[in-house]
C-alpha cells in the first residue's frame, strides 16, 4: 500500500487553475498552474495534476474549489426545477418581500423565480408556528401532486413547507412519495439546507439548491471519477462559503453550500498565515483583475455572515447559508478609468478583464486601467513582468493616459497617480466597511495583501486606515489555495427557537444542542473524521426584545448545562455595544435561534521555514513616481526569491516576484518572516 | 458652512479629483452607515421591515449633504424645513456639543406625528459646522397614533403628542422629567424609547465619523468640494431632462381620500420642461382637505424627478438645483396647520405617477403605465394572546400591481413609487408573535391590465384570527379611478376585501376600516394590479399561454381581453386566435390614444 502523504488544493478561476500540493512526510510544497479548460473544468484539475508530477496513489486529500454552483445560478443554466409548497403560498416565491430596493428606479425588476409559478404544487397540510399539524398532510392529494410534478419532465424539486422547521416530517413524507415514484431525482427539502424560519428566504435557498443540483453534483462525481481512475483512493473535499470543508458526498446534495467557494480560500490563509505569525486579528485584502475583496478575521475567526444574495440585494436571489463575509468593490488591475458625462475621473466597475485586458499587455486594450497607470508610475516593472515573460508596452498606456487627463487638464503622469489614488480610496472604503464600520478598531488589526494586484496596493490602503501592519504572504497569487489547504471540515446547524431568555428552559436547549450535535457527528463520521478530531462551537441568536435582528452570541457547553443566565447577557449585551455604540442592560432578551458550528479538524499545511542568507541587494535601481507626479525618484527594486529570512528594507523600495509587486513607500520598513512573508510596518499617514 | 462662498482659483486647484472622489464617497458613507446601524437596533418593524426613515446630514443652511439609500422614498430631501426651523428658533449660537433634539410639529415637519426627527449639533474646533438627523416612524406617540399611523383623527391633538424643537439632552445632559413625559404618554415606550436610543446613537456615530473627516480634508477644501459635488449632480440631472422633448405636459390623477367628507383627491400637474429646466407644478390639485390625508411636502414632485433623472444615486442638495417644484399653499399637499396628517402620504404616489403619465408621450420609451399607487397597504390586527399573555399587534404591508412597461410586464406585488425597500412581515414570523395563521399570500388572476406588456398584479392575504381582535384594514383601493394603461393597454382591476365569519356561509365584501372580528374570522384583504402597455391584441400569444399556465390570467381573460384562444391540451390554437382578433379588432377600433385611462372621474 502506497503512503498517503499529499494534500493537495486546486482553485480553478476563469483564466488559470492554480494548484498547490503538501506533502506531510517532507514539509514540501509543489505548485502548478494551468490554463482553465472551460467548460470541462476537470480536465484542467488533471493537467494540473499531472504538470506537478503528483502521484494521485499518495493523495490523502485533494480540496477542490469551484465556481461551477454559482455560475450555474447567475448564468441560470440550471435544472429544470418543480417547487412543492403548502396551499396558500404558492405565489410567496414571486412575490418574495415587495420590496423595490431601488427605490427611485420606476423601472425596477426582481429577480425571475428559478422554479416558475407553472411548475409550483401546493400540498394540502399545514403546520402552525408551535408544530402543530394544524391541517394533516393529505397523503392522497400529495401522490396525485407527485405525479403531476413528475409528468412535467423536471430534473430536479424542491420541497418547503411552512414552519417545516419546526416540524419537518411532512417534507420528509413528500420526499418519500416521489422517491417511491422516481428513485433518483434530485430532490432537495428546506430542512435538510436551513432550519430556521422566514417562508421566502427558506424557499429561495431551498430551490437554489436544487436548481444548481443536477449539475454541480455531476461535476463532482465527474471529477471525482476522473481521479479515481487516475488511482486516487484519498478524500476529494469540496471548500464551502462558510470556509469550511465537506466532503464530495455532501456537496453532491448541498451544492447551494459551495456557491462562494472561490474567494474564502484567502481568508481563511490570512487567518493562518497571521494566526502563525503571533496576530489573531486580520484583515484579508485580495486585489485581482475585476475585483477587490475583504474581510476581517476576529480572534482568529472569520466573519461569518448567516445569509447574502445571490447576484447582489437588489435583484438577487436569497441564500441563507453561513458565507463567509466579503465585501466586494468593482476595483482590480484591470478596471476602467473613465470620465463620467460631468467631468469626473472614475475608475471601474468595468474591466479590461483577461482580454482585451490592460493597454501595456499588447492585446488590443485601448482604455487606461489601474495596472496601465502602475506601469506608467514604474510601479510596475515593464521589462520584469511574469518574471520578464512579458514585455509591457508602457509608451502606449502613457498615450491613452494622457488623451483621458486631458479635458481636466491633467497630464499622463498625474493622470496615472490619481487613477491608482481613487482606486486606493474606493478600496480603502470597503476596508472600512468590515472593520470601522463593523466597530472595529483597525490598529488592532494586520492586513494581509493579495492577489496579482493586492501587494502594490495595500500599504497606501493600511496607511489610511491606520493599519499598522501589512503582510504579503508567500506567492500571494495563489493564496487561495493556501486557504483551502489550511481549512478544516466544516458544517453549521440551526434551529429557530423562539424564547424569552429568562424564561428559557435550559434542559429544552441541552436537549436540542444535543440532537443538532447527534447530527452533525453522524455527518462528520460519514466524512471520515476521527472522533478526537472533532470540535463543536455552540451560539445562540439574541436580541433585545421587540428587535427584529439578532446578534449571534458564542456561548460554551458548560454555560449551557449550568444555565448561566447572566455571563450569556453580559456578553450579547457587550458585543451590542461593541457593534452600535449602545446597550440596555435592563432589558428583556429575546432567545431566536440556536446555532452549531461542527469542525473536523485537520492537518494543516505548515509553512516551509526560510533559511537566514546575506544582506538584501538590489538587483535594479529605478525611476519610480511614489507621491507627487513631478517627482520621479530613484527606488531599489529586489528579487523577492533572493531575499532571506531576516532581510529588512526600507521604503522606498519595490519587492518583485512573479505574479506580483509590493511597494513601499518612505517610511515604511519591511521584513522577511522565518517563513518567507514580507511582514511591513507602515509609515505614518503625511 | 457657507456654501455660497466663492471659490478661489487656488480652491479649486487644490480640490484634485482624488480628494473630491474621496468626498464624494465620504458623505453618503456615513448616512449608510447610520442606517444600518439604526435598522439593526431597532424595535419595531416600521424601521426594521419598512425602513419608514431617513439618515441625513445637513449643513448650517439646512443644505442636503448626504442621505442614506433606500428605505421610504417620500422622506427624500425633507429635512431641510426642519433643520432651518431650529435655526431659526435656537440661533446659530443656541446650540452646545452633547445636545440632542426632537421634533414632529406639523406646522414645519408636515407629515404624521409618528415620523420623529431626531438631531444634534456636529461641532468642529469648536464651530457648529453641520447637523446628522435621522428621521423615523415610532409604533406610538400616543392619541390615536398606533401602528401605521392615527387614521381616524380630526386633528393634531388626537392624533397624538406634538414636540415642537425641544432639546431633550442639554450638553450631554438628559432632561429626564421631558422623557419621562414622553414614556408615559406613549403606549409601547419600551419600544419608542430604544428607536430614540437607536436614533441618537446614529447621529452620534456621525459625529464621530464627521469628526474624521472634517480633521483630514478641513472645513475649506469641504466647503469646495461640496460644492463641485452638489453642480455635478445638478448637471447630471440636466444633462438627462435635456433628453425630454420641451414642451408642456398635464395630466390628471384621482386618488382615494380615505376619512375625508370628500371622496377623493383631485390632483392635476403640469409639467414643463424647457431646456435643462424642469417645472413641476401642482397647482389645480385638491385643497386640503376635511379628513387627514393632508400634508407639506414637495416629495411627489422630487420623488418623479429623482425617478426620472438620477435614480441610482444618492440624493444631496444638487438633486433638485434644476428643479422649480410648485404646490400652492392651502392644496392637500401644502396645508395649514392645524390640518389634520395622520395619512399624509396617501395623495403622494398618486402625484409622483401623475407626473410620469403627463411626460408618457414625450418619452414613450421611458415610461411605465399606471401603478397601483396607494399607501394604504399596511394591515394591522390588534388584540390580547392568552397564550402568549400578552398584546399583540400584527402588521404588515403588501403591495399591488405596478403598470406595464416599454419592454417588459410590470411587476407583481410590489410596493409603491413612495415605498422602497419596504418588506412584507412573512407568514412564519407574524404566526409566531401573533394568534392568526395566514391562509394565503397569492396573486390575483385577471387583475394585471392586459396589454402588449401586462400590468403586475395585485395579491391577496388571507388571514384567519385564532383570537377576537380588530382588523385596521384600508377600503380604498382605487375602484373609482383605477390605474391606468398606456398606448393601448388597459386599466388595472380587482382591491377590496372580504370577510367571513365563522357563521356566514359566503365572503362578504367589506367598506369598514377598523373591523373589529370574533375568533375565527377570516379576512381576504386584496390589492389592485397595474395598467397595461400597449394593445393586447398585440400580445405574443405564447406569452398569454405561459400567463394562463402560470396563473396569471384565466382562460377566459386570455379569450375576453387578449384574443388568445388556448385549446384543451394547454396550446395556441393560431387559427382560432387570428381569427377572434380580427373579429375583436373590427368591433371595437383599437384605442389609439397615449393615454387610455378611461374610467370617467367624478
Amino acid at each position: 500500500m502506497t503512503l498517503k502523504q499529499l494534500n493537495v488544493a486546486v482553485d480553478i478561476g476563469g483564466t488559470f487553475t492554480d494548484l498547490l500540493a503538501f506533502d506531510a512526510e517532507t514539509g514540501r510544497i509543489h505548485q502548478a498552474k494551468c490554463l482553465s479548460t472551460p467548460p470541462d473544468f476537470a480536465t484542467g484539475v488533471l493537467d494540473g495534476v499531472h504538470k506537478a508530477t503528483l502521484n494521485l496513489k499518495q493523495v490523502e486529500s485533494f480540496v477542490h474549489g469551484s465556481t461551477v454552483a454559482i455560475n450555474t445560478a447567475i448564468e441560470r443554466t440550471g435544472a429544470r426545477t418543480a417547487l412543492i409548497v403548502t396551499r396558500g403560498t404558492r405565489d410567496v416565491y414571486q412575490i418574495a418581500r415587495g420590496n423595490r430596493p431601488e427605490s427611485y428606479n420606476i423601472l425596477f425588476q426582481r429577480a425571475e423565480p428559478l422554479a416558475p409559478p407553472h411548475l409550483t404544487f401546493e400540498v394540502n397540510q399545514r403546520t402552525t408556528a408551535w408544530g402543530e399539524a394544524l391541517v394533516p398532510f393529505d397523503e392522497a392529494q400529495a401522490r396525485d401532486v407527485a405525479k403531476q410534478v413528475l409528468a412535467k419532465n423536471v430534473e430536479a424539486i424542491a420541497i418547503c413547507f411552512l414552519h417545516s422547521y419546526q416540524d419537518p416530517s411532512d417534507e420528509m413524507r413528500m420526499r418519500d412519495i416521489l422517491r417511491e415514484l422516481d428513485p433518483v431525482k434530485f430532490i432537495t427539502m428546506s430542512h435538510e439546507i436551513v432550519r430556521k424560519s422566514g417562508e421566502y428566504e427558506r424557499i429561495s435557498t431551498t430551490t437554489l439548491n436544487a436548481y444548481i443540483g443536477p449539475r454541480t453534483s455531476k461535476y463532482v462525481s465527474n471529477l471525482e471519477n476522473l481521479l479515481e481512475h487516475d488511482g486516487f483512493g484519498g478524500r476529494l473535499l469540496i471548500m464551502q462559503s462558510n470556509g469550511g470543508l465537506m466532503s464530495a458526498d455532501t456537496a453532491k446534495r448541498v451544492p447551494v453550500a459551495m456557491m462562494e467557494s472561490g474567494p474564502v480560500g484567502g481568508v481563511i490563509a490570512s487567518a493562518e498565515i497571521s494566526a502563525n505569525l503571533g496576530y489573531e486579528n486580520s484583515i484579508a485584502f485580495d486585489m485581482g483583475g475585476t475585483t477587490a475583496k475583504t474581510s476581517l478575521v476576529h480572534g482568529r475567526e472569520p466573519a461569518v455572515a448567516e445569509g447574502y444574495y445571490i447576484g447582489g440585494y437588489a435583484d438577487g436571489h436569497p441564500a441563507m447559508m453561513p458565507v463567509v463575509d466579503i465585501v466586494e468593490v468593482g476595483t482590480g488591475g484591470g478596471s476602467i478609468a473613465w470620465i463620467d458625462e460631468v467631468g469626473a475621473l472614475k475608475v471601474g466597475p468595468q474591466s479590461a478583464g483577461a482580454a482585451p485586458g490592460p493597454i501595456c499587455y499588447r492585446r488590443g486594450g485601448t482604455k487606461p486601467t489601474v495596472t496601465d497607470a502602475n506601469v506608467i508610475l514604474g510601479r510596475i516593472g515593464v521589462e520584469s513582468f511574469l518574471g520578464g515573460e512579458m514585455a509591457l508596452d508602457r509608451e502606449a498606456a502613457i498615450a491613452a493616459t494622457a488623451d483621458l487627463g486631458k479635458p481636466l487638464g491633467l497630464d499622463a503622469v498625474t493622470t496615472a497617480l490619481s487613477i491608482v489614488e481613487i482606486a486606493v480610496a474606493k478600496m480603502s472604503l470597503a476596508v472600512r466597511g468590515v472593520s470601522v464600520e463593523r466597530g472595529f478598531d483597525p490598529r488592532d488589526f494586520v492586513m494581509v495583501g493579495m492577489g496579482g494586484a493586492g501587494p502594490i496596493h495595500a500599504v497606501p490602503i493600511a496607511r489610511q486606515l491606520h493599519i499598522p501592519t501589512v503582510i504579503i504572504p508567500v506567492l500571494p497569487s495563489h493564496f487561495s489555495a493556501f486557504g483551502m489547504l489550511m481549512s478544516d471540515i466544516r458544517h453549521d446547524y440551526v434551529r429557530t427557537h423562539l424564547s424569552a431568555l429568562n424564561k428559557l428552559d435550559f434542559g429544552e436547549l441541552k436537549k436540542i444542542f444535543a440532537e443538532m450535535l447527534g447530527e452533525a457527528e453522524r455527518m462528520l463520521r460519514g466524512e471520515r473524521v476521527a472522533d478526537d478530531a472533532m470540535t463543536f462551537q455552540r451560539y445562540l441568536d439574541l436580541r433585545y426584545e421587540g428587535q427584529e435582528f439578532a446578534i449571534k452570541v458564542p456561548v460554551s457547553e458548560e454555560e449551557i448545562a449550568s444555565g448561566a443566565l447572566k455571563t450569556i447577557r453580559d456578553r450579547f449585551d457587550s458585543i451590542h455595544d461593541r457593534s452600535f455604540g449602545h446597550a440596555a442592560p435592563n432589558e428583556a432578551l429575546e432567545m431566536v435561534n440556536v446555532r452549531l458550528a461542527a469542525r473536523g479538524i485537520r492537518q494543516k499545511l505548515k509553512m516551509p521555514v526560510l533559511a537566514a542568507g546575506a544582506e538584501p541587494k538590489p538587483r535594479a535601481i529605478r525611476k519610480v513616481c511614489l507621491t507627487s507626479a513631478d517627482r520621479f525618484e530613484d527606488c531599489p527594486v529586489y528579487a523577492r526569491d533572493a531575499l532571506a529570512a531576516g532581510a529588512e528594507i526600507a521604503g522606498p523600495a519595490l519587492i518583485e516576484e512573479y505574479g506580483s509587486t509590493t511597494v513601499l513607500f518612505a517610511g515604511d520598513r519591511a521584513k522577511i518572516a522565518g517563513t518567507g512573508e514580507i511582514i511591513i510596518q507602515v509609515g505614518a499617514l503625511q | 458652512m457657507n456654501i455660497q462662498s466663492p471659490i478661489s482659483a487656488d480652491m479649486r486647484k487644490r480640490l484634485d479629483p482624488v480628494t473630491l472622489e474621496v468626498i464624494r464617497n465620504a458623505f453618503p458613507a456615513i448616512s449608510n452607515e447610520m442606517s444600518y446601524d439604526l435598522q439593526r437596533t431597532s424595535y419595531n418593524m416600521m424601521i426594521y421591515e419598512v425602513c419608514d426613515y431617513s439618515c441625513t446630514l445637513l449643513d448650517t443652511n439646512g443644505t442636503l449633504i448626504s442621505q442614506n439609500i433606500g428605505g421610504v422614498s417620500h422622506f427624500i430631501a425633507d429635512m431641510g424645513v426642519v433643520i432651518k426651523d431650529g435655526i431659526e428658533r435656537y440661533g446659530l449660537d443656541g446650540f452646545a456639543p452633547g445636545d440632542v433634539l426632537i421634533t414632529n410639529h406639523q406646522a414645519v415637519a408636515g407629515q404624521h406625528l409618528n415620523n420623529i426627527v431626531i438631531y444634534t449639533p456636529f461641532f468642529f474646533e469648536g464651530k457648529l459646522t453641520a447637523f446628522p438627523a435621522v428621521r423615523a416612524h415610532w409604533v406610538d406617540i400616543g392619541g390615536l397614533s398606533t401602528g401605521f399611523g392615527a387614521l381616524g383623527s380630526t386633528d393634531p391633538w388626537s392624533e397624538g403628542l406634538q414636540m415642537n424643537q425641544l432639546k431633550i439632552y442639554e450638553a450631554g445632559k438628559p432632561d429626564n422629567k421631558l422623557l419621562q413625559m414622553i414614556a408615559d404618554n406613549i403606549r409601547f415606550p419600551q419600544a419608542a424609547m430604544g428607536d430614540l436610543r437607536s436614533q441618537i446613537a446614529a447621529c452620534r456615530l456621525a459625529e464621530r465619523r464627521l469628526e474624521e473627516v472634517y480633521k483630514r480634508y478641513g472645513v475649506e477644501t469641504i466647503n469646495a468640494a461640496l460644492e463641485v459635488i452638489y453642480s455635478e449632480t445638478e448637471r447630471k440631472c440636466r444633462a438627462v431632462v435635456e433628453t425630454i422633448p420641451d414642451g408642456v405636459y398635464e395630466a390628471d390623477n384621482y386618488v382615494d381620500a380615505p376619512g375625508a367628507r370628500e371622496p377623493l383627491v383631485h390632483i392635476h400637474v403640469k409639467v414643463t420642461v424647457s431646456g435643462s429646466d424642469m417645472t413641476i407644478d401642482f397647482t389645480g390639485t385638491s385643497p386640503q382637505t376635511s379628513g387627514n390625508n393632508n400634508s407639506r411636502t414637495l416629495a411627489a414632485a422630487y420623488i418623479a424627478y429623482k425617478g426620472l433623472t438620477t435614480p441610482l444615486e444618492p440624493a444631496n442638495e444638487g438633486s433638485f438645483r434644476a428643479l422649480k417644484a410648485i404646490v400652492p399653499e392651502g392644496c392637500v399637499m401644502m396645508a395649514k396647520y392645524p390640518a389634520a396628517m395622520a395619512d399624509w402620504a396617501s395623495p403622494i404616489p398618486g402625484s409622483a405617477d401623475a407626473v410620469f403619465k403627463a411626460l408618457a408621450p414625450a418619452i414613450p420609451d421611458r415610461i411605465p403605465a399606471g401603478h397601483f399607487g396607494y399607501m394604504m397597504i399596511g394591515r394591522s390586527f390588534t388584540g390580547y394572546d392568552p397564550r402568549r399573555g400578552r398584546s399583540f399587534v400584527l402588521q404588515t404591508i403588501d403591495g399591488g400591481g405596478w403598470g406595464g412597461r416599454p419592454t417588459q410586464d410590470g411587476p407583481s406585488g410590489s410596493v409603491t413609487v413612495c415605498q422602497g425597500d419596504v418588506r412584507n412581515a412573512p407568514i412564519e414570523s407574524i404566526e409566531q408573535k401573533c394568534p392568526v395563521i395566514v391562509e394565503a399570500r397569492e396573486l390575483l388572476p385577471d387583475t394585471g391590465g392586459p396589454g402588449k406588456f401586462r400590468g403586475g398584479l395585485g395579491l391577496r392575504l388571507q388571514v384567519r384570527a385564532l383570537e377576537e381582535g380588530r382588523w385596521g384594514l384600508p377600503p380604498h383601493r382605487r375602484n373609482t379611478y383605477p390605474p391606468w394603461g398606456l398606448w393601448g393597454g388597459q386599466l388595472g382591476r380587482g382591491g377590496t376585501n372580504w370577510v367571513r365569519a365563522p357563521e356566514d356561509a359566503d365572503w362578504k365584501q367589506t367598506p369598514i376600516y377598523r373591523l373589529p372580528v370574533t375568533k375565527g374570522t377570516v379576512i381576504r384583504a386584496q390589492t389592485t394590479g397595474g395598467g397595461g402597455w400597449g394593445d393586447p391584441l398585440d400580445r405574443d400569444p405564447e406569452r398569454v399561454l405561459l400567463d394562463v399556465l402560470n396563473r396569471y390570467i384565466s382562460r377566459r381573460g386570455a379569450h375576453d381581453d387578449y384574443g388568445v384562444v388556448i385549446t384543451e391540451d394547454a396550446q395556441v390554437d393560431h387559427k382560432a386566435t387570428e381569427v377572434l382578433r380580427a373579429k375583436m379588432r373590427a368591433e371595437a377600433p383599437r384605442a389609439q390614444a397615449q393615454t387610455d385611462a378611461k374610467a370617467a372621474a367624478p
